[in-house]
Order: C-alpha cells, then sequence, then structure tokens
C-alpha cells in the first residue's frame, strides 16, 4: 500500500530537524487532553457531532466537481471517496481520518503531538475496517521531504491552533496534487465567535478547556481567501502564473467551482451540528469550512 | 417470554454479566460482525431484511441474526385451512409500506391477511360510541383500510422468505447465548457475544431485539422502568357465520371497553375472526379454565350486555369456578338469556345473544354495531399473558455498556388496546435503518453513540407519548375513581377521549408515505388530550370538594357573626 510505504519513508528520514508551524504548548495542551478524545460525550463531544457534517461537505463537494467534468465512476453514493489518497493535517485523536477511510480512502494521519498519534493508532488497530488507514507522528512540513502529494488535505479545526498560518497554508498547499482538493475548517475573527467559542464554551459553560483557543489566532474567510488569491506554487515550475482563486472576485464570495465557505452552526437544543445553506447572512461569522481547488497542470 | 412479577411496581436495575470467562476463551478465534442481532422474532427479522435490502449496507457490512428457536418451524410453518394463529396484529399503513419497500410483504401471503376498513369503539358504561372507516380518513386506496390484520407467525414467516436472498446475512438458530462479554479496553471494548456452540462473535454493534427480558438490555446496562397492569390478555381464534349480504364483508374492528379491561374483535376472514381481551387475572383464569363454550358465549355477551350484568355474571363464573366446579356453556346461556330480558333486551334484537341460532335473511338493524355472534372458539387456540408497561430508559448503551442498541420490546412493552407494540418495533427497525444509512455514507462507525444518537432522539419521544397515552386510555377506562366515572356518566367527555383515539389512530393509519414525524403529532395529539381529561377530571374532584369547602366556611363566617 502506498500510504504506508510514504510512512516508512519518511519514518526513516530524520524527521527531528524539521520544526513545522505546530505551536510547543498547544501541542502540549492537546497532548494532555489526548486520553480523552474518544470519549463521544467528553471534551471532545463537540468534534464528534461536528465530524458527519465535516464529512458531508467533503462528499457533497467533491461529488458537485465530479459531476461537473462527467466522472461517473465517482458519483455512487459510495464512491466518491473510494480510492482516493487523502491526507489529514492534524489528525488529533484520528476522527475524521477513520470516517475518511471507512469510506475507502488510503488515508494519512498526521498529527504534531505523539500522544494523539498514539491514541490515534490504538483506536484504530480495535476496527478490523480501517485497512486503509495509517498515523504519523510528524509536523505537516516533514511530508514535503517526500514527493508524495494527496488528492485531497483536509485540516480541521487546526488553523487556529498553528503559530504561523501563512506557512501552514503553503505547506498544505504544497502537498495537494494538481487538481486536487483543500479543505480547512477553524474558526471566524469575530465578536459573535470570541462570545461562543471562548466566553461560553470554555469560560462559562466549561464544556472545552479553557485555553484550547486564542481569539487573535482565529482567521477570517475572506482573509483565507485573500491567501489564496495571492499564493503561488514555490515549487511547481508550470504553476508560477496561476492563482487558486481568481485575483479579481470579491474576497466573501468566490467562484464557486474555485472555492467555498460554509458556515457550521450549532444547534444546542438538538445538540447537533448542521452545514448553513450558502450565502446564509452571517453564519460563518463563527465555525465555518472551506474548500479550495489546486489549479490542476493542463492549461 | 412474560415473567409474572408480584409486585405492581417494579424497576428493573440492570444486572451485568459477571461470568469470568477462562482467558484462553477470551484470546481464542473468533468472527468479526459489523451487526449482530440477538433475537429472531418480527423486530429482529425485519431488522435484518431491513439491512439486507439496503444496497449501502448490504455492500459495507456483515450481519449475524442469533435465536435459540428452531426458525425452521417458523419458515415452513403451514397451518391446516381454514384455521388461524392466535397472535395477530394489526400492521399500520406505514409499517405495511416500510415491510413492502424492504421487500418482505411480496412474501407474507395476502390470502391470510384482512384489511381493516371500519373501526368501531364504544365506552362500555355510558355507550358512547365512536366509528370510524378508511375512507372517512382520506386514505384513497381503500382497499388497504386503516391497518391490515396479520397473524404474526404470516409476518415472520415472510420475512425469513425474504432473508433467505441475502448472502450477507447469516441466522444463526437454534444457538442460544451464553454470556454476552466486553473486549479488553485497548481492542475498543467491544461486545463479544459467547454462543453455546462455543463459538464468538465480536460485534461492531450489538443489537437487542431479544424481548421483554432483555440480556442485551442487561448487558448494556440500561435500566428500565414499568409496572405490571394486573390484566391478563386472552387471545383465541373465533369462528363465526359470515356476515349476512346486507352487512358488509367482515372487515370491521370492534372494542369495547370495560371496566375490567377492552375486549376486541380482529376481523381475519368472512367466518374467523380474533379475540384480544384484558380481564382481572382471576376472571380471566376462570373464564379460560370454565372451556371454549363459556368463553365463547361470554365473549357474545361481553360485546352486548349492561356494564352491571357482566360484572354479575363474572362473579358467577369465578365463584363457580373457585369451587372447582365450573359452569357449562348451557348454565352460562341461561345466565345471559335472564340478564337479557331483565334488561328487556328485544330477542330480535343484534344485541340478543344467549338463545340466537345462527341468524338468515334480512339482519336486524342494529347488526353493525356489535361484531357476528361466535359459534365455536377454534381448538387449541386460547391463551393469555400478562400485560406490563416497560419501557428502557435509553435505546442506547454507553460506557463499558457501548455499542448497543434497544428495538422492539426489548426497548419498550405497552398494552395492546390501541395494537401498537409490533407496529412500534417496525418503527424503531426503519429509523435504526435510516441511522445506520446515514452514519455509513458519512464514513462514521454504526457501533457509536455519534451514530445512533439520531435513532434514540426519533424514536424514545415518539415512543414514549405513544406509550403514555396508551397507559392512560387503559387507567382512565378501568378506574373507579369518582370523578372520572362521573365524567363519564356525562358521556360527552368520553366522547373526547375517543376522539383522541381515533386521532392517533387516524394518523398512523394515514400515514401512507412512512414519515416518522407525521406519525408522533397524531400521538402526542393524543397523549395532550388525555393528559387535559385526566387533569379536567382531578379538576371537578378538588372542586366539588372546595365548593363544600366554602360553603361550610361562609357559613361559619355567617354563624360567627351572629
Amino acid at each position: 500500500m502506498q500510504a504506508s510505504r510514504v510512512v516508512r519513508a519518511l519514518q526513516q528520514a530524520r524527521l527531528s530537524t524539521a520544526h513545522g508551524t505546530a505551536n510547543p504548548s498547544e501541542i502540549a495542551h492537546f497532548s494532555r487532553l489526548s486520553s480523552q478524545w474518544w470519549d463521544e460525550k467528553g471534551e471532545f463531544g463537540f468534534l464528534h457531532k461536528m465530524n458527519p457534517v465535516r464529512v458531508q461537505f467533503i462528499r457533497q463537494k467533491l461529488l458537485e466537481v465530479f459531476r461537473e467534468e462527467g466522472n461517473s465512476e465517482r458519483t455512487s453514493e459510495m464512491g466518491i471517496i473510494d480510492g482516493l489518497d487523502v491526507l489529514d493535517v492534524g489528525c488529533g485523536g484520528g476522527l475524521l481520518s477513520e470516517s475518511l477511510a471507512r469510506l475507502g480512502a488510503r488515508t494519512l494521519g498526521v498529527d504534531a503531538s505523539e500522544s494523539n498519534i498514539a491514541i490515534a493508532k490504538i483506536h484504530a488497530s480495535a476496527d478490523p475496517k480501517l485497512d486503509t488507514l495509517s498515523y504519523l507522528h510528524a509536523p505537516a512540513e516533514a511530508l514535503l521531504e517526500s514527493p508524495k502529494r494527496y488528492d485531497v488535505v483536509c485540516s480541521m479545526e487546526v488553523l487556529e491552533h498553528v503559530d504561523n498560518p501563512a506557512s501552514f497554508l503553503s505547506t498544505c498547499a504544497e502537498l495537494v496534487k494538481p487538481g486536487g482538493h483543500l479543505f480547512l475548517s477553524t474558526i471566524s475573527r469575530t465578536p459573535l465567535s470570541y462570545i461562543l467559542t471562548i466566553l461560553l464554551a470554555e469560560d462559562i459553560l466549561r464544556k472545552v478547556s479553557q485555553g484550547t483557543h486564542t481569539y487573535s489566532k482565529f482567521i477570517k474567510p475572506s482573509e483565507l481567501v485573500s491567501f489564496f488569491q495571492e499564493h503561488r506554487s514555490t515549487q511547481e515550475i508550470f504553476q508560477l502564473s496561476k492563482s487558486w482563486i481568481s485575483p479579481h472576485c470579491p474576497p466573501d464570495a468566490p467562484p464557486r467551482t474555485e472555492a467555498e465557505i460554509r458556515g457550521l452552526i450549532y444547534h444546542p437544543l438538538q445538540a447537533k451540528w448542521t452545514l448553513a445553506p450558502r450565502h446564509a447572512w452571517g453564519a460563518t461569522d463563527c465555525n465555518y469550512i472551506f474548500w479550495v481547488r489546486k489549479p490542476s497542470l493542463d492549461p | 417470554m412474560f415473567a409474572p412479577t408480584s409486585s405492581r411496581v417494579y424497576y428493573v436495575t440492570a444486572k451485568r454479566y459477571t461470568t469470568r470467562l477462562p482467558v484462553h476463551r477470551a484470546i481464542s478465534t473468533y468472527e468479526e460482525y459489523d451487526v449482530a442481532i440477538i433475537g429472531g422474532g418480527p423486530a429482529g427479522l425485519a431488522l435484518a431484511s431491513a439491512l439486507g435490502s439496503s444496497q449501502v449496507i448490504q455492500k459495507k457490512l456483515r450481519v449475524v441474526l442469533i435465536d435459540a428457536g428452531d426458525l425452521s418451524k417458523v419458515r415452513n410453518w403451514s397451518p391446516p385451512p381454514g384455521t388461524f394463529s392466535n397472535r395477530v396484529v394489526s400492521l399500520t399503513n406505514s409499517s405495511q409500506t416500510f415491510l413492502r419497500e424492504i421487500g418482505a410483504w411480496d412474501h407474507v401471503e395476502a390470502s391470510r391477511t384482512s384489511p381493516m376498513e371500519e373501526m368501531q369503539v364504544w365506552d362500555g358504561v355510558s355507550d358512547a360510541r365512536l366509528k370510524f372507516s378508511a375512507t372517512e380518513i382520506g386514505l384513497d386506496v381503500s382497499e388497504d383500510g386503516m391497518a391490515r390484520l396479520t397473524e404474526i407467525l404470516n409476518l415472520q414467516r415472510g420475512l425469513l422468505r425474504r432473508l433467505e436472498g441475502f448472502s450477507n446475512i447469516k441466522i444463526c438458530d437454534k444457538m442460544k447465548v451464553q454470556t454476552i462479554t466486553r473486549d479488553s479496553e485497548e481492542r475498543g471494548g467491544w461486545p463479544m457475544v459467547h454462543l453455546e456452540s462455543s463459538q464468538v462473535l465480536r460485534a461492531r454493534l450489538l443489537v437487542g431485539a431479544d424481548g421483554f427480558n432483555s440480556p442485551v438490555r442487561s448487558y448494556a446496562g440500561v435500566p428500565s422502568f414499568g409496572w405490571s397492569y394486573d390484566r391478563q390478555g386472552i387471545v383465541a381464534t373465533m369462528v363465526h357465520a359470515p356476515r349476512g349480504a346486507f352487512e358488509g364483508p367482515n372487515t370491521t374492528a370492534y372494542q369495547r371497553f370495560l371496566p375490567t379491561g377492552p375486549i376486541a374483535f380482529l376481523p381475519l376472514s368472512p367466518t374467523i375472526s380474533s379475540l384480544v381481551w384484558s380481564n382481572r387475572p382471576h376472571i380471566a383464569s376462570a373464564l379460560i379454565g370454565s372451556g371454549p363454550d363459556v368463553l365463547a358465549n361470554m365473549i357474545n355477551a361481553a360485546f352486548r350486555l349492561p356494564e352491571v350484568s357482566l360484572r354479575y355474571l363474572f362473579n358467577r363464573i369465578v365463584e363457580a369456578y373457585s369451587k372447582g366446579n365450573p359452569l357449562s356453556g348451557s348454565e352460562i346461556q341461561r345466565e345471559i338469556f335472564w340478564r337479557e330480558q331483565s334488561h328487556s333486551v328485544d330477542p330480535n334484537s343484534a344485541f340478543a345473544s344467549a338463545m340466537v341460532k345462527t341468524r338468515e335473511g334480512v339482519p336486524p338493524v342494529d347488526s353493525q354495531f356489535v361484531p357476528p355472534l361466535v359459534s365455536m372458539i377454534q381448538a387449541g387456540s386460547v391463551a393469555s399473558f400478562p400485560l406490563k408497561f416497560n419501557h428502557a430508559e435509553s435505546y442506547i448503551g454507553e460506557g463499558i455498556g457501548g455499542r448497543t442498541v434497544l428495538v422492539g420490546d426489548a426497548a419498550h412493552t405497552v398494552h395492546p388496546l390501541a395494537g401498537q407494540g409490533l407496529n412500534m418495533g417496525i418503527g424503531d427497525v426503519e429509523s435504526l435503518t435510516r441511522c445506520i444509512h446515514n452514519a455509513l455514507i458519512q464514513g462514521g462507525d454504526v457501533g457509536s453513540y455519534t451514530a445512533l444518537q439520531p435513532y434514540a432522539r426519533e424514536r424514545y419521544l415518539a415512543n414514549h407519548s405513544l406509550m403514555a397515552a396508551v397507559d392512560k386510555l387503559h387507567k382512565l377506562y378501568t378506574t373507579t375513581s369518582e370523578p372520572v366515572v362521573w365524567a363519564r356518566s356525562v358521556g360527552i367527555e368520553i366522547l373526547n377521549e375517543l376522539d383522541s383515539v381515533k386521532a392517533a389512530i387516524m394518523t398512523v393509519a394515514g400515514a401512507q408515505n412512512s414519515k416518522i414525524h407525521s406519525d408522533m403529532t397524531g400521538w402526542n395529539f393524543a397523549a395532550k388530550g388525555v393528559e387535559s381529561f385526566v387533569a379536567t377530571a382531578q379538576v371537578a374532584k378538588t372542586l366539588s370538594g372546595g365548593l363544600s369547602g366554602i360553603i361550610d366556611t361562609g357559613l361559619h363566617n355567617l354563624l360567627g357573626r351572629r
């Protein structure tokens, strides 16, 4: 299997040289909580509930692209993700990685926290149906040393925890195959998101450990769009002139074939997350999920 | 299936399996299954069929169904012509639609089922009566009726035949589950099912379709609460003359609410119908013990005679039976005849039963108000079982009882008066199947709490309000509490009550597109209706007490002033 070969290659390479953008105190914070990753009603209960909605968005978006391209093999209910090479950056306990592997993706989950990876591995080993899943304790940057690139790169609820988001985004972008997909979910920097994710969830209701989020690290959707309007690949010479999102579109409404931003709304009474409709007013003011597609090599 | 309980209210605290297995058993080989269903009753079989008939699920999941009984007996069930099993269920249209969707209905022998086109429900004390029909509630396919009466064995056989077509679903019958243990913590603590053949199955999801005393529920550590009703349900297959040419077909179900419990007449064929009669245990055993002749006569009387006379007849039967000298058929016939005379029942009326031979020619004008006269009870068809209310506190196991889910009687047991027990189980199966499907297409782990939560969310409240409504209806009609009896004598309130029964049956029956949510509203309405009635009755009681209080103090005040 290709994914595991890459893992082995990477393990042989000296990873210690690559420090990456992950913040050491953030790594320590999540390492402390790692044993709770699979307690569905505990610290990470919100993420467990959010996970099906993330997968729903990934499937919907990929399906939309495959339909537009007339890729009929990939438009069946279970065939959308099946067999794709998928990278989950900052996989934590493996919530998303396991789901993607179950849908047939050759999935690699990486995380900067060693204990997260340990928990993820133990959890996956109990499930006989996860043979397309592998994990690696490494910062995302370490993967750049290998030539392996991915059809889909996901990084969910990670961006708000890294030190240098621009560098982190470049790394993720670099790991995507030409024509591949990048999915990010994070939290916007608005008064609403401060009230909901820090004041309410951490300080008042104590549903999430205090110190999990830092307001100044939150990133607005328009900032992501601007980044990918300006972003140029450093390594792929063919791509030098092409931006991922048309430079002239307004940063809050990128063309649907290039990028999409959707709000993730939590309904406290039903205790569930839903994917907000496109362009729903105010829906992306707190949690949101972002998709962007890397331009393909063909002109 | 039912264990007798001495106390009226019981609380089942979950006992975990504590059997310690030798270490070599724990590490010996086992088979992996995604879904292990314990119990081959209608709910378990329906779930297996539903999982098998979904393309996505069939491709992704390995399913096994385990039952201690010999299911080949059910699969090869072929009753002698003209006889019917005594366990009959009224399948609502939404249940039928679901069974059709999973391809099982084609395997149910349609000629052994009967549509219920009309239903008559009346109060045994006030005689307030409601009548409603399939056309009246706006069903366009009137041949389907409001529900379809089906022998449970016919349904089970159909489901088993449907299951023969699936390669991915394994049926393990004649196989007892010895114990259920939990895999080690590092291995995720998945349930391990130990069979008496010393086979071990490791299950991603363990489904308890294993009835009232559910071992899966015990393993899951889910407590349940409930009580026994102090009532026995008598079932029997009744033989009667066909309806006359002027009377229409035998497709009307009758139910009379008596203070001892409701008696229901459910049509199966032109000359055969099924009885469900709930009664006090001592009366039930005396009725059964006095032989089929007495039972047949009493069934006819119970649908016709005023309540006061029935009370007298029950006493006569119990008295004679307890003295070891049960009444004979002709004796009870004479007694009934005397009661009819004392109530001046016109011998030509349909309400006379004692000395009436099979009627020919023009039927009495009131013949539609009562079921046909029962002439005979099918041999060996009389049985009885204790009636209970029981509801698990949760449908999903958590923590060390995780990866478990309950459906059907393992989750809930309800009074049969609304005929909803099995339909609730089928509703569970439909919802759980949808939940598993949704989890699968989103890459979810079908044994996880997150994946199963929508099932519990969808079914728990829906079932609970239905069960509460049925429970309150039972209590309402069997209570001797004064204000309720007073309200009954007014009649009009009771009519409203029957209205909520009607509303419930109408909505459930009318949900042809099998949308669970529309069912809920009907029952919620019903539950509310009953609640408000009971509340009104209590207000009436306090009001009458309070009024006399006010008058008293008023008088005292007046006297005091003097």
